[in-house]
C-alpha cells in the first residue's frame, strides 16, 4: 500500500517518504519478564511529507501516532520499512538503515517538540543550557556567542532574553512551550515533528503558540509533522491530513477535503464529535456515537480493523482487510465502500460558521 | 443499555422543587499560605447553581478552577485554607448548610463528600488506588455511605460499572486500575463518583486527557446520568467547545475571580468582558480564513505574587481606560441579558468616564 504523493503531477518531490513502516514492542510478563507476545504500535504505514507543508496526524489515543513521530526522528528505530529522506534534488537516503553516528548529521535537520510542557525540559538546567545544548553538543558555538545566539532565539520565540539564567519551574506552561520551540530551532532543522505540541495549552496560549508556528514555518520554510488530537487545531494548522487508527493511516487528504468529504466511516464518526462552540448548534446534527472500546494492538480485529465499531461494516469487512486506494485526486483511503457510502463532513454535521 | 439509576431517597425528591438553588458560593477566598509569601488562588468567587442544571466553570490554567472545587469539598491542601466567605448548600433533607463553615475533617462534611456532593479528579491515575480492585473502590464508597450488605453493595457496584458504559463488568470488578485504558479509568471514576447518587457531582476536566470520541461518550454519559436522576453538575474545563455542548451556566474566571457570569448562549452570543470576549476569539473555528492567524491574548496570567493593581486584567486588557482600571477594582455589575461582570466599562458611572475620555 502505498500514499504516494509524487503522482500527483504539482506536488514538489517530497521531503520525507516513509514506506511500509512498522513498529512493533515487545509485552513482557512476569518474574523473568519473559516475551509474550507483541504490540504493533505501527503497521504498515506509508505516507510522505512535501517541503514546506504542514502534515498532520490525527486519532485516537494509543492509535500510534507518537511512535511513528518518534520513528522518522529516530529516537525510535523501526522493526521494518523505509524512511527516505531528501537531501537535494536527486539523492535520498533511508534513515530508517542509519546508526547512531550516520545518524548524527540528520539530528540536526530532524527534531522534536514534545507534548508536555513540564516534564520535557531539565528542571535542573537554566535556559540558557537547555536552549543552547545542541548548539554546544555539535560546536556549533560556546561562550558569548553561544549567549549570544541564545538570545536571538529566545527574542524569536518572543521570549525576553534576560530570562536566559532563569531555570524552567519560573516559566508557564505556554512559556515552557516556547522554551522547547527555541530549542529545537537552535540547528535550522528543516523538519519538525510536533508531538501534541499544544494540547496541554488553554486556547489563548494555544492561540498564541499556533501562530508562532505559522510564523517560524514561513521564516524558515520549515516543515511540519503535527500530532494532535484536536481537530479544531488540526483544520486550522495542516495542509493534508491523515487519520490513523489502531497503527495504520486509514485516510489521507489534503485538510479541506477530508473535513468537508470524509470518505472513511472512522473519519466521519471524529469528525462528528468535535464539539462544536456554539451552544445553538447543541444536538443539531446526530452525532455517530462509536460502541465499544478502540481495538487492541496487540490483539487487532480480524479484517477491517474498524470492522467492531463501524456503523457500515458488512461480511466482507470481517474477513478481508481493505487495501488503500486513491478514490480522487489526492485522496487516499482504506475502505472497502468507500466509493459507495455517503459519509457527512464536518459542515453537514453542523459545524459553526465563524461568528 | 443504561438502566435507570434507582433512587434511594425519594422522599427528598418530592420536597426538591424545579429552579431551586442547590449550591451557592458568595465571596469565597482560598489563600496558600507558602514559605514564599501568600497565594491567592482563589480571591472572591461567587457561583450559584441550581437543581439538575450544569453549571460550567472556565479559565485559564492557574486561575483557581480546582481550588474553587476543592474548597466546596472542604479538601484543600495545607498550606491552603478558605479565609472568607459562604459556600450554601441544601442537603437532602431540606436543611441548609455553609460547608466553609465546617470543619474539613468534622462528620457533617464527612457525611456530605461522596454521598451528597461528589468528585471526579483531573488526574484519575492519582485518584484511583493502584493497590486495590476497581470493583473494592467502589463497593467501599457504596458501604461508607449507604446502609446495605456487602453481597448488595457488589451487586450495585456492578450495575454501576454498566451504568458507564464498561464493558464486561462482572469481570471488571477485578481489575487494578493501571489495567485500564485513559477512558475506561476516567469511566470507572465516574462509576465511583456516582455510586452513591450525589445530589451535585464536581467534574474537574474529566475529559480533557482524552480523545474526541471517548469525550464524545463521556460527555453522552454524564448527561444521561443527569436526566435519569435530576443531579446537578459543576463542570471545570477549559475547553469552549465542551461548555457550549453541556453548560447551562458559565462562569468565567480570572486569577481568582469570576469575572463574568451567565447563561451558556449568553456567554457565547453576547459575551461581556474583554477577557471572555478575548476567549471565544482564541478558538481556533472551522472554514474561518483558512490558515489565518488566530486572535490571541497579549502578555501572559501574570505571578500569583504580583498580581496587576486595580482590574487584575487590565495589563492585557484591549479596552483598559488610563488612569481608572490601574487604580480601581472594579464589582460585579450586571449587563447585556442575564450576566454580572467584573469590569469597569459596565459600572453604573462608566458613562461619566467614557465622556471625560473624549474631552479634547
Ligand atoms: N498546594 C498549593 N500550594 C501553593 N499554591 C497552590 C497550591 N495549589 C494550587 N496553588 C496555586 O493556586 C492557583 C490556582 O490553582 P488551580 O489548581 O485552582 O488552577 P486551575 O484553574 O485548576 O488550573 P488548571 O487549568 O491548570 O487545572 C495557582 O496559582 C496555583 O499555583
Ligand atoms: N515504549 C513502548 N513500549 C510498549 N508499548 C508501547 C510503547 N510506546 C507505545 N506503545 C504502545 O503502542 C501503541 C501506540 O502508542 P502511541 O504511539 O504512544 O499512541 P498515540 O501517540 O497515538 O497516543 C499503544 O498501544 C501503546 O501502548
Ligand atoms: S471496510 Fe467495512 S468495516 Fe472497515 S470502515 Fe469500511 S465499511 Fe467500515
Ligand atoms: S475594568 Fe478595565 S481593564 Fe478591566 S476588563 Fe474592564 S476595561 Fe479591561
Ligand atoms: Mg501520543
Ligand atoms: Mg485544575
Amino acid at each position: 500500500m502505498d500514499f504516494d504523493a509524487n503522482k500527483t503531477a504539482d506536488s514538489a518531490r517530497p521531503l520525507l517518504e516513509v514506506r511500509n513502516l512498522h513498529m512493533q514492542f515487545p509485552i513482557k510478563r512476569g518474574l523473568l519478564r519473559r516475551t509474550v507476545g507483541f504490540v504493533s504500535a505501527v503497521n504498515d504505514v506509508s505516507f510522505s511529507i512535501r517541503p514546506g507543508e504542514t502534515l498532520s496526524l490525527v486519532g485516537e489515543s494509543g492509535c500510534g501516532k507518537t511512535t511513528t513521530g518518534r520513528c522518522i526522528a529516530r529516537v525510535y528505530s523501526p522493526s521494518s520499512g523505509q524512511i527516505l529522506y531528501q537531501l537535494d534534488e536527486r539523492e535520498s537516503v533511508d534513515l530508517a538503515q542509519f546508526d547512531n553516528r550516520e545518524l548524527r548529521p540528520f539530528r540536526r535537520e530532524i527534531r522534536m517538540i514534545f507534548q508536555d510542557p513540564f516534564s520535557s525540559l531539565n528542571p535542573r538546567l537554566p535556559i540558557l543550557q537547555i536552549v543552547g545544548e545542541p548548539l554546544r553538543a555539535n560546536r556549533v558555538a560556546s561562550g558569548s556567542e553561544l549567549e549570544d545566539r541564545v538570545a536571538t532565539l529566545l527574542r524569536r520565540v518572543g521570549l525576553r532574553p534576560e530570562y536566559i539564567r532563569r531555570y524552567p519551574h519560573a516559566f508557564s506552561g505556554g512559556e515552557r512551550q516556547r522554551i522547547g520551540i527555541a530549542r529545537a530551532l537552535a540547528l535550522n532543522p528543516r523538519l519538525i515533528v510536533a508531538d501534541e505540541a499544544v494540547s496541554a495549552l488553554d486556547v489563548s496560549v494555544q492561540a498564541q503558540i499556533l501562530n508562532l508556528l505559522q510564523d517560524l514555518q514561513e521564516e524558515f520554510k520549515l516543515t511540519y509533522l503535527f500530532i494532535a488530537h484536536d481537530l479544531s487545531v488540526v483544520e486550522h494548522i495542516s495542509h493534508r491530513v491523515a487519520v490513523m487508527y489502531v497503527g495504520k493511516i486509514v485516510e489521507l487528504a489534503q485538510a479541506d477535503e477530508l473535513f468537508a468529504n470524509p470518505l472513511h466511516p472512522y473519519t466521519e464518526a471524529l469528525l462528528s464529535a468535535v464539539p462544536k462552540p456554539d451552544p445553538r448548534l447543541r444536538n443539531k446534527g446526530a452525532r455517530i456515537r462509536l460502541e465499544g472500546e478502540v481495538a487492541d494492538p496487540s490483539d487487532p480485529p480480524s479484517g477491517c480493523y474498524f470492522h467492531p465499531r463501524c456503523p457500515y461494516a458488512q461480511d466482507r469487512c470481517w474477513h478481508e482487510e481493505p487495501p488503500v486506494r486513491e478514490i480522487g485526486a489526492d485522496h487516499w483511503v482504506a475502505c472497502h465502500f468507500a466509493d459507495e457510502l455517503e459519509l457527512r463532513g464536518f459542515e453537514a454535521i453542523g459545524a459553526a460558521r465563524d461568528a | 443499555m443504561q438502566p435507570t439509576p434507582t433512587r434511594l431517597d425519594s422522599a427528598a425528591d418530592a420536597m426538591s422543587g424545579a429552579n431551586e438553588t442547590l449550591l451557592q458560593v458568595r465571596d469565597v477566598k482560598t489563600h496558600f499560605f507558602t514559605d514564599e509569601g501568600v497565594v491567592k488562588a482563589v480571591d472572591g468567587v461567587n457561583l450559584s447553581l441550581k437543581r439538575g442544571q450544569t453549571l460550567c466553570v472556565v479559565g485559564e490554567s492557574g486561575c483557581g478552577k480546582s481550588v474553587t472545587a476543592r474548597s466546596i469539598l472542604r479538601i484543600v491542601p495545607a498550606p491552603g485554607r478558605i479565609v472568607s466567605g459562604e459556600i450554601n448548600f441544601q442537603q437532602r433533607n431540606g436543611a441548609m448548610i455553609d460547608l466553609a463553615q465546617t470543619n474539613p475533617k468534622g462528620r457533617a462534611i464527612r457525611h456530605i463528600r461522596g454521598r451528597e456532593i461528589s468528585m471526579i479528579f483531573q488526574e484519575p491515575m492519582s485518584s484511583l488506588s493502584p493497590v486495590h480492585t476497581i470493583g473494592s473502590q467502589i463497593m467501599e464508597a457504596i458501604l461508607l455511605h449507604l446502609p446495605v450488605t456487602r453481597q448488595e453493595a457488589r451487586k450495585r457496584a456492578v450495575s454501576m460499572l454498566e451504568l458507564v458504559g464498561i464493558p464486561r463488568a462482572g469481570e471488571q470488578l477485578d481489575a487494578y486500575s493501571f489495567e485500564l485504558s485513559g477512558g475506561m479509568r476516567q469511566r470507572a471514576m465516574i462509576a465511583i463518583a456516582l455510586a452513591c447518587e450525589p445530589q451535585l457531582l464536581i467534574a474537574d476536566e474529566p475529559t480533557t486527557a482524552l480523545d474526541v470520541t471517548t469525550q464524545a461518550n463521556i460527555l453522552d454519559l454524564i448527561r444521561d446520568l443527569q436526566q435519569a436522576s435530576g443531579m446537578s453538575v459543576l463542570f471545570i474545563t477549559h475547553d469552549l467547545g465542551v461548555v457550549a455542548e453541556i453548560a447551562d451556566e458559565v462562569v468565567v474566571m480570572y486569577l481568582g475571580r469570576d469575572v463574568e457570569s451567565g447563561p451558556v448562549d449568553a456567554i457565547f452570543h453576547d459575551p461581556k468582558h474583554p477577557y471572555t470576549r478575548a476567549l471565544l476569539q482564541s478558538i481556533p473555528r472551522y472554514g474561518s480564513r483558512d490558515r489565518d492567524r488566530l486572535y490571541s491574548l497579549k502578555g501572559t496570567v501574570p505571578h500569583p505574587f504580583d498580581r496587576p493593581s486595580g482590574c487584575p486584567f487590565h495589563p492585557r486588557c484591549d479596552e483598559f481606560i488610563q488612569e481608572r482600571c490601574n487604580t480601581v477594582d472594579p464589582d460585579r455589575y450586571a449587563a447585556g441579558s442575564a450576566q454580572s461582570v467584573r469590569c469597569l466599562l459596565y459600572s453604573p458611572d462608566a458613562d461619566l468616564y467614557a465622556k471625560e475620555d473624549s474631552k479634547p
